[in-house]
């Protein structure tokens, strides 16, 4: 069992920095795989709309 | 109209799972500031292990979610389980580059350096070699097919080394503590609140995980779904020149 008693204070700074690194890292992760999805989300519509263009020519061509 | 009442369901589901998951992170910053008591050596800095210990056993689960998704892609050869496997890699190595991080910040004014070569570290390290190793292959392989293929081989025998990692205090002599956590830690090596701290913490950090790996599975089927509408827009433009 250990015995309980009050902190030597200047170990406080490496907490702060384990913690606050741990959280910075998911929260930049978290922040690249949101942008790439709106990323890929924007790429899809684009792709979509040009589609469709390609579609609407075919069909004119074809008339 | 009833998938559009399912989906709204599946919505509603997943935000409510959110929602949970902040609660019991914000339960998790209590045990391990308020609750758990002050370690008597060290100090305030033995905190650290409601974070590092973590991180290990996540770093572990998702090899372990690699060593699976990659014998099933092996065996089904279907998208999805390659899904599974490079995406669990990645929050893998992830969790992993975090436990060499937080490491050496636990060591450096508990044991007075930053790094020592002994089985534990350099095991952890090795661990996080092989699968940024299985990132690169992915990354430089010929085509897809084959990347996914090499790498789930590569998934499959780097799972040998977690063990090695995990039994490295028990197997070598090592400057590194004794097991904390799973059935061959001691049960006096750690006071019960902290014990129960712990647990919390563990049981925080793996809902993160199970978010941060649904999310990421899900975007991968969109990357997919953009590569084959990408290519259908390829074949279109080929044929009408």
């Amino acid at each position: 069992m250990i015995a309980l008693i009050t902190t030597p204070a200047h170990n406080i700074p490496y907490l702060f920095a384990a913690f606050a690194i741990t959280w910075a890292v998911f929260f930049v992760y978290v922040f690249f795989t949101s942008r790439r999805q709106d990323e890929l989300e924007q790429e899809m519509e684009s792709l979509r709309e040009e589609m469709r263009g390609r579609d609407g020519d075919g069909d004119g061509g074809g008339m | 109209m009833a998938s559009v009442a399912n989906s709204a369901r599946g919505g509603l589901r997943w935000n409510i799972a959110l929602v949970a998951m902040a609660a019991v992170m914000v339960a998790n910053m209590f045990f391990t500031f308020m609750f758990a008591p002050t370690e008597a050596t060290s100090g305030h800095v033995q905190r650290i292990m409601y974070i590092h210990v973590p991180m290990a056993w996540l770093a572990f689960l998702a090899f372990f979610v690699v060593f699976c998704g990659s014998i099933m892609y092996l065996w089904k050869r279907t998208a999805k389980w390659d899904d599974l496997a490079s995406s669990a890699a990645e929050l893998g190595i992830i969790f992993t580059t975090l436990v060499l991080i937080t490491g050496p910040i636990w060591a450096k004014p508990t044991w007075g350096v930053w790094w020592t070569w002994d089985a534990r570290l350099t095991s952890t390290l090795v661990l996080w070699l092989i699968y940024v190793g299985y990132l690169m292959l992915r990354a430089y392989s010929a085509n897809r097919s084959q990347g996914a293929r090499f790498s789930a081989v590569l998934g499959i025998v780097g799972f040998i080394d977690v063990p090695i990692v995990y039994f490295a205090v028990d197997w070598w002599r090592t400057q590194h503590q004794r097991l904390v956590l799973g059935g061959l830690s001691l049960e006096g090596d750690l006071h019960p609140d902290m014990r129960l701290a712990l647990l919390v913490s563990v049981i925080a950090f793996t809902l993160l995980f199970g978010f941060l790996l649904r999310q990421r599975v899900s975007l991968k089927r969109v990357e997919r779904g953009v590569r084959e509408m990408r290519e259908d827009a390829e074949f279109m433009a080929e044929g009408q020149r």
